[in-house]
């Protein structure tokens, strides 16, 4: 199946590593041009290497999410490298944590106003070309318990709702945006893979929850969120897929 | 090393801190690489040796001073077959002598701390003062031959240093402060002394003391057994330095292994060390892997409004273990904050097995009340946890101890990153054989 995405221009925040890079990876080998971001900028400068042997256009600045300024100003300067844009995927999170009402302004920043001001950004090149395809990251844990009341949780959880209102809203300038749910994704340096090594039981227990025994990788999300935002998914929009290998026991009716 | 990352530690300019803890790197000494021999772990005849030229000849710990403030009060305290008791003196002083009566050898006092006004065995009610001499025996009279010689207990050398108390068996042992050097200007800014025990802890252990003088002595076990610890410390970039008899290493904590993947979020051990510091985790925009720094400056900027005089220690100091032993049995992790030490003592008979002292103290901010002292508490290997990292530390121990008594297994096979074991055995060695008198037949 050819996912037709062979040329499409996509932006990524939050590229360096885990279900975005691997994200960019998938994107990149099916032909997509990529300008992406993250924090650090040796990181962005790996990825950007990393992604360039797919033959695609990369290109990748840093770029602090928190700041709003910075930010925006490096949407348009992503916008106007790769001459356009057909896909918007915002992924980055502020992650989660307790005992601190910064973490809540935390996350509002970067989990929602992240995606909110990258999909503000892209929406008149959208809407012009009456065409794009946008996914949301949202988390299992926004749908069931997972590691105490959080933030990280209940901001994620805003995504879902916000995402089908906007395909309900841009469905007539041929945008459609989908929302992804992951589920316990492990990956070196991820924090699964911290989890692994520092709570050791807490980390069999999810295991024991998974249906598979296992926890998901980086890649088998990113292959869901390729299919997702590219013209192959034509007749997705306002879906919110959950890809978690069985985990979560909530029956989707 | 088999590591995921190369990682350049920071760390002080000696001539930054001409007054503090030393700081610059030894001279690795060249012990060679011989295998320490197994049956020093097992062998009875070699811990008759230990016996005789080690710990009735060195300076042993006894106790707190903080536990002993007023005349009278007493630090009762066991070394092999030995029991001393540590009296306050009305002069502020300290003297220490065996804690057993004259008359048929009963112990005076259980182990452990107390006040008395004087010690009377419960047998026939001799009584002893302060200092030992005896001041009453029952029916003086009947004892044709008159009272013991001197009618005084023995004197052992006793001393206090760095809010410790100090004794030696050997009457005739060098000065503490020379037996210590250099360790008195290392551990000295730390002040000890202000900080309160939290914990209070023997374990009878099921290992060769020095199974556990060694395992507190490497970081190579990080990855193996700890591996938790590993979003905590680095295990690998540890700066060994090995003194005339004592040694220490200087381990960075709040850092990663360059053993495991560097993470995107906090590692919950060190956000732990951020909170209790008094940051605001969630407040930290750098990277994880610039936290230790964060942390040392941090402490830096509060430390005095937290009550918390850092003033003697460098930046390294506030954040990183720089952990001691003192020799033969002392092994020290000394933070800016707590001291968490070990004091390692052999059982009275049996070559398999130990004591495990557990002593943590808390520094005390200025203007806090000073803490009740917590209770000792005594059990056995496995009864109960000790802590993670403590548990996870002496679960092997006896597995070691086993493989100690197999023929198929000759010593131990030691790294570089080993050389503190190394170095401790060759102290060890010139103590039982007479410096360099150890000669190829011996264990």
């Amino acid at each position: 199946m050819d996912l037709g995405l062979q040329g499409k221009k996509a932006i990524i925040v939050g590229a360096a590593r885990g279900i975005g890079l691997a994200t960019a990876e998938v994107l990149a080998r099916e032909g997509c041009d990529l300008a992406i971001t993250a924090r650090s900028e040796d990181g962005v400068k790996d990825a950007v290497a990393e992604l360039g042997k797919y033959g695609g256009t990369v290109v990748g600045k840093a770029c602090n999410v928190k700041k709003a300024d910075d930010y925006k100003a490096w949407l348009d300067w992503a916008i106007e490298a790769l001459g356009g844009v057909d896909i918007l995927i915002p992924i980055t999170s502020a992650g989660g944590g307790m005992g601190s009402e910064k973490y809540w302004t935390n996350a509002f920043e970067v989990d929602v106003m992240g995606p909110v001001r990258a999909v503000e950004a892209v929406l008149p090149t959208m809407q012009a070309q009456k065409s794009g395809s946008i996914i949301l990251i949202a988390t299992t844990s926004a749908g069931e318990a997972m590691g105490g009341p959080q933030a990280y949780n209940a901001m994620k959880a805003s995504l879902v709702t916000w995402g089908k209102q906007l395909a309900l809203h841009h469905g007539r300038d041929g945008i459609r945006v989908n929302v992804v749910s992951p589920g316990p994704v492990e990956f070196e340096g991820g924090n699964w893979d911290m989890i692994k090594g520092t709570m050791e039981k807490f980390y069999q227990a999810q295991l024991r929850q998974q249906p598979t025994g296992r926890l998901g990788t980086p890649e088998e999300i990113a292959r869901c969120i390729a299919f997702l935002a590219s013209p192959a998914a034509s007749w997705c929009n306002g879906a919110h897929l959950v890809v978690d290998g069985g985990f979560t026991n909530r029956t989707h009716f | 090393m088999d590591v995921k990352r190369k990682v350049e530690i920071s760390r002080v300019n000696p001539q930054d801190w001409p007054h503090g803890t030393p700081v610059h790197k030894e001279e690795d000494p060249q012990l060679g690489h011989d295998i320490i021999p197994a049956a020093r772990y097992t062998s009875e005849a070699f811990m008759r040796l230990e016996w005789e030229r080690v710990w009735t000849k060195v300076w042993l710990l006894g106790g707190r001073s903080d536990d002993i403030p007023n005349p009278g009060d007493y630090i009762c305290t066991d070394i092999g077959k030995e029991s001393v008791l540590i009296v306050r003196q009305a002069d502020g002083s300290v003297r220490a002598f065996p804690n057993l009566c004259l008359h048929r050898g009963n112990r005076l006092r259980p182990e452990g701390l107390g006040n008395a006004e004087h010690f009377r065995c419960m047998y026939h009610h001799w009584t002893y003062d302060h200092q030992g001499c005896i001041i009453r025996i029952p029916d003086l009279d009947t004892f044709p031959q008159g009272g013991p010689p001197g009618m005084r207990l023995p004197a052992y050398p006793c001393d206090e240093w760095g809010g410790f108390v100090w004794y030696s068996l050997n009457p005739d042992v060098e000065p503490l402060a020379q037996y210590l050097s250099p360790i008195q200007q290392h551990l000295g800014p730390y002040h000890a002394e202000r900080m309160a025990w939290v914990r209070d802890v023997t374990v009878e252990w099921d290992c060769n003391w020095k199974a556990s003088v060694d395992a507190f002595s490497e970081t190579y076990h990080v990855q193996g057994i700890h591996p938790q610890l590993q979003w905590y410390l680095d295990d690998v970039n540890v700066q060994i330095d090995c003194y005339e008899r004592h040694s220490r290493y200087l381990v960075p904590f709040a850092a990663i292994s360059p053993r495991v993947a560097m993470p995107s979020a906090i590692p919950p051990a060190i956000h732990e060390i951020m909170v209790k510091a008094g940051m605001d985790p969630a407040e930290y925009e750098g990277s994880v892997g610039d936290i230790r720094r964060a942390v040392q400056l941090f402490k830096r900027q509060h430390g005095a409004a937290q009550g918390r005089d850092y003033s003697e220690l460098n930046d390294d100091q506030l954040t990183d273990d720089y952990h001691y032993t003192i020799f033969p049995n002392v092994s020290l992790n000394v933070h800016a904050d707590d001291i968490m030490m070990f004091r390692q003592r052999p059982h009275a008979t049996d070559p398999n097995k130990m004591l495990y002292d557990v002593w943590v103290f808390e520094l005390v901010p200025e203007g806090t009340p000073w803490p009740a002292r917590p209770k000792h508490r005594r059990f056995r290997h496995g009864d109960r946890s000790i802590g993670q990292v403590l548990d996870q530390d002496a679960y092997n121990l006896p597995t070691v101890q086993l493989g100690m008594q197999s023929d198929a297994f000759k010593g131990l096979w030691l790294s570089d990153q080993e050389l503190r074991i190394r170095h401790f055995h060759k102290v060890l060695d010139d103590y039982i054989y007479g410096p360099g008198g150890k000669g190829p037949d011996d264990i």
